[in-house]
């Protein structure tokens, strides 16, 4: 009996500890600690969104520099020019107003303001990426 | 669960699971919260390992923006209390094994607060903080981690660096001492002030 009381001492005595290691002491500058991680979480934060950022910029820019490399722009011109006469013709029969589509702006420079939004668009992918990783 | 929960009063009254997973999302007000409540017990247990103040309230620190980064692993299985005193008696088992690396063993082995302690047990009852800083460091840490991290021993041993039979030796010997220490004066049964707030666990 006495080895069993001993073991029942020593589960009550263990399960004592667990209550007092339980109870968290009251500290003055609680809040002041609780501050303080905010503090360095949002530092943390903006460092990290910030570079973010720049490697979204970078990544836009390295994006944009391959396309004009590969001169996917220019063969896009191309393109654009004769698929765009050939709606002008088409359009031409269809419609049986005079519209003269080759007046309008609808050349090289109006294939700059997609290519600047797609630009735009791979950054913020980029980023987005990035930042789920 | 509300994802739409920003409001503080309703931060103020949402679960830790809740907050856990609007941490999740990055929301570092829901985080904040979890660190008020739970930041006292961190930063006690710490001291209760033997950090100082400062070095309890760094790795207490460091434990909560550790928790931020991986708080997606929290599934709320225990609560999160448990899970936030597992990082930090980790982090402060790796920084007690760094510093302890150079020093002499029986430097490590000396309680901290003996003399203070042995006049206050004759005095009366001591209270937890008191008799742990009664006892030699590595038995405080080995006990800390299994009792007050809810650590296994062959979680404590992996911490500590410390072969499996050494981590179980500390924590006898560690629970011996303080059962002496916490033994309620003759004539007194009332005990320690046990009013448990049941997040152990």
């Amino acid at each position: 009996m006495a080895p069993m009381a001993e073991l029942e001492g020593e589960r009550a005595f263990e399960a004592r500890l667990d209550r007092l290691f339980a109870q968290a002491p009251a500290f003055g500058d609680a809040d002041l600690f609780t501050l303080r991680v905010s503090d360095r979480l949002n530092r943390g934060w903006s460092l990290r969104a910030g570079l973010i950022g720049a490697l979204g910029v970078a990544g836009g820019m390295v994006g944009v520099y391959q396309a004009l490399e590969s001169g996917v722009f220019a063969r896009a011109e191309t393109v654009s020019d004769r698929y765009g006469a050939a709606i002008g013709h088409a359009v031409d029969r269809v419609l049986p107003l005079n519209i003269a589509l080759s007046g309008l702006p609808f050349a090289g420079e109006v294939l700059w303001m997609p290519a600047v939004l797609a630009a735009l668009a791979v950054g913020y992918a980029i980023s987005r990426a990035i930042r789920e990783i | 669960m509300g994802a739409s929960m920003t409001g503080v009063s309703s931060l103020l009254a949402a679960h830790d699971v809740d907050l856990a997973a609007l941490s999740a999302g990055g929301d570092r007000r829901a985080f904040s919260e979890l660190v008020r409540r739970h930041g006292s017990a961190v930063r006690g247990l710490l001291r209760r390992m033997g950090a100082d103040g400062a070095a309890a309230d760094d790795v207490a620190q460091d434990a909560f923006l550790a928790a931020f980064e991986q708080i997606a692993e929290f599934r709320g299985e225990g609560t999160f209390q448990a899970w936030i005193k597992r990082i930090a008696a980790r982090l402060y088992a790796r920084r007690w094994r760094r510093q302890s690396r150079g020093r002499a063993v029986a430097e490590a082995d000396e309680p901290q607060a003996s003399s203070a302690a042995d006049e206050a047990g004759a005095a009366g009852r001591l209270d937890l903080d008191a008799a742990m800083a009664t006892l030699p460091v590595p038995e405080r840490l080995c006990v800390a981690l299994c009792y007050g991290a809810g650590l296994s021993h062959g979680e404590a041993a992996d911490a500590l660096n410390l072969p499996l039979g050494t981590v179980k030796s500390h924590v006898k010997r560690g629970l011996d001492r303080l059962r002496r220490r916490l033994a309620p004066p003759r004539g007194d049964g009332s005990g320690d002030r046990e009013a448990g707030d049941g997040a152990h666990g």
